[in-house]
């Protein structure tokens, strides 16, 4: 009863914040009307145990039943899954794919800004992860401000509007950084002035500094709604800042805070900062001293989301371990792993594999912490996360365990809809070769006769010493 | 003395006033006509059918008036239209024409106020009284009330070259920023600033570059952040000024801010925002934008609007003609294009017709590509493409005149409009149309006569025969040249050796410039050639790395078909079979093999109908095979030894003089190729002629 009041009232919030975009533009599309029907699985619900040969029904949109001899309606998608594995959709709580920038770097405090401006529905990464049973993402400002820009949370529906990527009701968020990014220790340019703050110290003064200014800004625009109520003819309304709006809401209690940080005394530093200005960070993300930490980040309420084995790439992260997930989560942390990369976002089952080798976790532990762990820790757990009837059907088939290295995604579904196909894909292969082959005769793809420029060189790998917050590529593409 | 002075000083100053206000008179009257006729033309009113024959009269600037019966008047000065068409002028809906290149950006303060943007508060008297100074006026990129006028400069060679290329009329667009200014419609005539123009100002401009070194906004994020606070501050005071207004009593006056007060009339929509964006997203972006402000859109570029077209309704699109082509010399270790890019290069001239199907208002823009002349050009392209003829001639004129409110002034032929025209012998998207008149403001403008006819139009294509005096004496040299676009490729052989000319351009006035090895008394070096090509000679200066500069000259042995008047046939040589004996001879060769330039020699004996000889080239001297010559020009086969293994290869042509010209056809491709005769073997064959 609590459970169906909460999705009812999440509906009616959705609902108000999406009437604006979606009145004046594309209409919302209709839930998927086909019906889908897996049967003889392997169901690993994560929140409720892992349940041999039964069937799931996906209706739209919802996982409709979970059972054994489902009944399909006509018409229905039937899968024989006989041998394969069926598991939710995994959710990757630190991404920055499909933005076309990531990191607002010319201020130490960059909350007006907004990922969800610049949102890229094509980025090729996003088939990729579909690929790797990734469902929904977090979608995060870069880490080169102590505070950053605003967050999205989307699924992944590859090929769609960008209006239909937006995962409706989930709980809006910003970018926090501490340590060696915002005080840029290692992302000098030399042709710049080295910008405020250089030091730690100088990280905990912005936040600070920050919120005296937004609480400030509430006090201002508090007066004046108070005045009108009074009457007062003639007022002026103070200016809307669009940089000081996310701190207040942060102040509400109506934004979460997502921290990137490394070590156990700036962890510490944030959670004093929220305690003096009254509010809660929702995940502190990379958390490489987390388990340092853990008792401290378990009483404030806040969840992690880290890296599985991965460390030594800078100075800050040299006191990371592997077991950080397996510490804190005995500690009562709510642990998410996420991938900070396109590359790594394909492969979290293994991420989350790797946690049974380092802290002797459960099967359930590990996979929640790429699905239940994430959904909670942005607000989206009552919609997705886990197998259970009247949640999202983002439901992934995997031909093996997605514990192991050997298995592979056969189909993953978002509200019922196929989004990743194996078999599709391999036979759409030829096609797409047959069309280059085709666009490259064509005469605007011809290479000049003579004096054409040279072709650019291919893009390199991260090396892997750094994680995507050190990899400086010109300024509008930094992680 | 001092009295003295002072009376010559002020009648100076009268006098100077004096010529300025007579200015555009004298320029009416200089060439002491104003009133011109053209007759018995093919005429597209645009606003109403074609009239097959008729006249268009022009006096003082105006279309006086137009159609089949219409009579030219006995003071007008009559141009016989006969085979001509008459269109309105080409507009170009959003360019850079006129605008002077700014001054270097200011340099950019940062200091401790870097955790509040530029565009943070300043501190407040009382909580409610806030200033309404968010902005600095002079923040960089942000300049909504720059306007193009003032930077309008007359005349220059970017003009004169889109005026050649048929253009009469277009939006001239501040050059740089995010909020870049307010553009002015204008005429690509006039002896001043104030005379070009014919609206101002039509409409802000935004582009969604993020700013660089090191200012606030460096990312696009930051760039939709910057523009709304910015359109938020401008609604407060605009709000505050009207509250204000009411009862100044007891009220702190609002801080006034020429950028935000520029932006009132956008709010108001009373001034259009022309938003550059491209592909999908950014049209979206830039829609969303408008929408969230209530502004009064127009999309510009627009490549990817066909995909929008559901979201666009009636948001109208100043589409770029600029259409994108692979720039990037074939290298084996490079990576393949995306398939998006390879789509989008080929999708580009569909867009239009795509667009109109959809019935989305839109007209043509040249979007700053580098030769001016592949506007019409590509216009022609939408038309392969699936634009009806006549909405393509719409989006060069009347559609661009509405879309930049000036369609009662401009767009078509109808009385009491502006007289701008554009005359063309041949259809104007006809690849072989030649532009013969330009009217703008009722003046007939000077075209540049080498502008090519058509674009790829290889004015540099041709053998050379070049003296080159590096110093010391002339040196003959053969240069082959073949010209395709903007590009030019070749070879010289001669006194300096053999080599393939680098580097090479070529722009509309015929500059051309390119380097080559040369060798000079056994050392080689490089040198740097650069000249001009009138018609059939080539002249300019040689200059060699530390040597002293040379100069050389040069003819092309034949005449250049695309550099010969259209409206001379007797340039054109009769088409009946040379007289035996013709191809007999030795002839340089110069053909494409890949990217490369290859020389051969060629060595016929034509007997009557009957051709035999040999080819040298680097792949060997072979014979020659089955060779004929008739009315249609010659062939031979022939077979080389290519990377190891034997092809056979069919040789076809034609000779003109003592050029030829044709196709190689093998198993493993195909090329073209050009051949000389030398001038003394040439002049044998003239007079056996």
């Amino acid at each position: 009863m609590k459970g169906l009041l909460a999705i009812i009232l999440l509906f009616a919030i959705t609902s108000v914040a999406q009437t604006a975009r979606a009145q004046t533009s594309q209409q919302r599309r209709e839930p998927e009307a086909q019906e889908t029907l897996i049967r003889n699985a392997t169901i690993i619900t994560v929140s409720h145990g892992t349940l041999e040969n039964s069937d799931i029904l996906l209706r739209r949109g919802k996982i409709a039943a979970i059972g054994q001899n489902l009944k399909a309606g006509a018409g229905a998608r039937v899968i024989d899954a006989s041998g394969k594995f069926v598991m939710p959709g995994i959710i990757d709580c630190h991404s920055h794919s499909m933005l076309d920038a990531i990191n607002e770097l010319t201020l130490s405090v960059t909350s007006m800004a907004r990922t969800r401006d610049v949102l890229n529905p094509n980025d090729p990464d996003l088939y990729r992860e579909l690929a790797g049973g990734t469902t929904t993402l977090n979608l995060l400002h870069g880490s080169g401000n102590a505070i950053g820009g605003l967050n999205t949370v989307v699924k992944i529906k590859y090929g769609r509007p960008i209006e239909e990527f937006i995962f409706p009701g989930a709980m809006p968020g910003i970018k926090f950084a501490l340590g060696e990014n915002p005080k840029r220790s290692n992302l000098q340019i030399a042709t710049q002035p080295r910008r405020y703050p250089a030091t730690r110290m100088g990280v905990e003064e912005v936040i600070r500094e920050a919120f005296t200014r937004a609480r400030d800004y509430k006090a201002e625009w508090d007066e004046y709604h108070a005045a009108q109520k009074r009457g007062d003819k003639n007022l002026i309304p103070p200016r809307k800042n669009l940089q000081l709006e996310p701190l207040v809401e942060v102040l509400e209690g109506k934004r979460y805070v997502h921290s990137h940080c490394y070590r156990a005394d700036e962890i510490l530093m944030l959670i004093g900062i929220a305690n003096d200005f009254g509010f809660k960070i929702r995940t502190f993300q990379h958390a490489l001293e987390g388990y340092k930490v853990a008792k401290e980040i378990a009483q404030h309420g806040a969840g992690a989301s880290i890296f599985a084995d991965f460390w030594g790439y800078k100075m800050e992260a040299y006191d990371a371990i592997p077991y950080n997930a397996a510490v804190m989560t005995r500690a009562g942390v709510n642990v998410s792993l996420n991938s900070d990369s396109d590359e790594r976002a394909r492969r979290l089952n293994i991420e989350a594999a790797k946690m049974i080798k380092f802290g002797d976790m459960t099967e359930e532990q590990a996979l929640k912490m790429i699905t239940m762990n994430p959904a909670w820790q942005l607000g989206i757990q009552d919609r997705v996360g886990s197998l259970d009837v009247g949640k999202d059907a983002d439901v992934v088939i995997w031909n093996g365990h997605p514990l192991s290295v050997y298995s592979r995604v056969d189909t993953t579904f978002i509200d019922g809809e196929i989004f990743f196909d194996r078999e599709k894909d391999l036979a759409g292969r030829a096609g797409i070769l047959r069309e280059r082959a085709q666009l490259e005769q064509a005469e605007p793809n011809r290479p000049p006769a003579q004096g054409g420029t040279s072709p650019a060189t291919p893009r390199g790998r991260r090396p892997a010493y750094l994680d995507d917050d050190d990899v400086w590529d010109g300024g509008n593409n930094q992680r | 003395m001092r009295n003295r002075l002072l009376l010559t000083a002020s009648a100076l100053a009268i006098f100077a006033a004096l010529v300025s206000q007579i200015g555009p008179i004298s320029r009416a009257q200089s060439s002491g006509i104003d009133t011109y006729a053209i007759t018995n033309a093919r005429i597209f009113p645009v606003s109403g059918p074609v009239i097959e024959k008729g006249t268009v009269v022009i006096r003082r600037g105006l279309i006086a008036a137009v159609g089949s019966q219409v009579v030219a008047p006995a003071d007008a000065r009559v141009i016989d239209g006969t085979g001509l068409s008459v269109y309105p002028g080409v507009i170009d809906a959003n360019t850079t024409l006129g605008i002077s290149q700014p001054p270097a950006a200011p340099a950019i303060l940062v200091t401790r106020a870097t955790t509040t943007p530029p565009v943070g508060p300043t501190p407040a008297p009382s909580p409610i009284l806030a200033s309404a100074a968010f902005y600095s006026a002079a923040h960089p990129g942000f300049q909504p009330e720059a306007l193009a006028v003032d930077s309008i400069q007359p005349g220059g060679t970017a003009i004169e070259a889109a005026r050649s290329a048929g253009i009469t009329a277009a939006l001239a667009v501040p050059r740089e920023g995010i909020l870049a200014g307010q553009s002015a419609f204008i005429n690509l005539a006039g002896e001043t600033s104030q005379q070009m123009i014919v609206r101002s100002p039509v409409a802000l401009h935004v582009g969604f570059t993020p700013l660089r070194g090191g200012g606030y906004p460096g990312s696009l994020m930051g760039v939709f952040s910057a523009l709304r606070q910015m359109l938020l501050d401008a609604g407060r005071l605009r709000e505050a000024n009207q509250i204000y207004a009411r009862s100044p009593r007891g009220s702190r006056r609002p801080e006034q801010d020429k950028s935000l007060v520029a932006l009132f009339p956008v709010l108001a929509r009373e001034l259009p925002v022309v938003m550059q964006a491209n592909s999908e997203r950014e049209i979206r972006r830039a829609l969303d934008l408008a929408e969230e402000f209530k502004l009064r859109v127009i999309i510009s570029g627009g490549a990817d609007s066909w995909k929008v077209t559901d979201r666009l309704g009636d948001v109208p699109v100043l589409l770029s003609l600029n259409f994108p082509k692979r720039t990037t010399a074939q290298m084996a270790e490079a990576d393949p294009d995306p398939l998006r890019v390879l789509r989008e290069r080929v999708e580009a001239p569909r867009t239009a017709g795509r667009l109109s199907a959809a019935r989305v208002r839109f007209a043509f823009q040249s979007g700053a590509m580098t030769n001016i002349a592949d506007y019409l050009a590509n216009a022609a392209k939408t038309i392969q493409n699936g634009l009806s003829r006549d909405e393509a001639l719409r989006a060069l004129t009347i559609n661009a005149a509405e879309i930049l409110g000036v369609s009662d002034r401009l767009g078509s032929i109808e009385v009491g409009k502006i007289a701008n025209l554009t005359v063309t012998r041949g259809d104007l998207f006809d690849r072989n149309a030649r532009i013969t008149h330009v009217f703008i403001d009722g003046e007939p403008v000077d075209l540049k006569p080498a502008a090519p006819d058509a674009p790829g139009a290889g004015r540099a294509t041709g053998t050379w025969t070049l003296n080159v005096n590096l110093g010391e004496s002339d040196q003959s040299v053969t240069l082959a040249m073949q010209q395709e676009g903007e590009t030019v490729r070749g070879s010289i052989q001669g006194a300096f050796g053999s080599a393939q000319i680098a580097n090479a351009s070529i722009n509309t006035a015929g500059e051309l410039r390119f380097t080559v090895p040369v060798t000079v008394g056994g050392q080689t070096t490089e040198a740097t050639f650069s000249g001009t090509i009138t018609g059939n000679t080539l002249r300019g200066t040689a200059q060699t790395v530390g040597g002293s500069p040379g100069t050389f000259t040069g003819t092309r042995a034949g005449a250049n078909p695309a550099a010969t008047p259209a409206a001379i046939p007797a340039a054109t040589p009769p088409a009946t079979p040379p007289m035996s004996g013709s191809l007999s001879g030795v002839w340089t060769l110069s053909l494409a093999v890949g990217a490369n330039m290859v020389s051969g020699t060629l060595t016929l004996a034509q007997q009557s109908a009957t051709l035999s000889g040999t080819l040298q080239s680097p792949f060997g001297t072979t014979e020659l095979t089955n060779g004929t010559m008739g009315a249609n020009g010659f062939s031979f086969t022939t077979s080389a030894e290519v990377s190891g293994r034997v092809v056979e290869m069919t040789i076809t042509g034609t000779v003109t003089g003592n050029q030829m010209s044709g196709t190689i056809n093998s198993e493993i491709g195909s090329t073209t190729f050009t051949g000389t005769k030398p001038q003394g073997s040439a002049r044998a064959h003239l007079s056996a002629w």
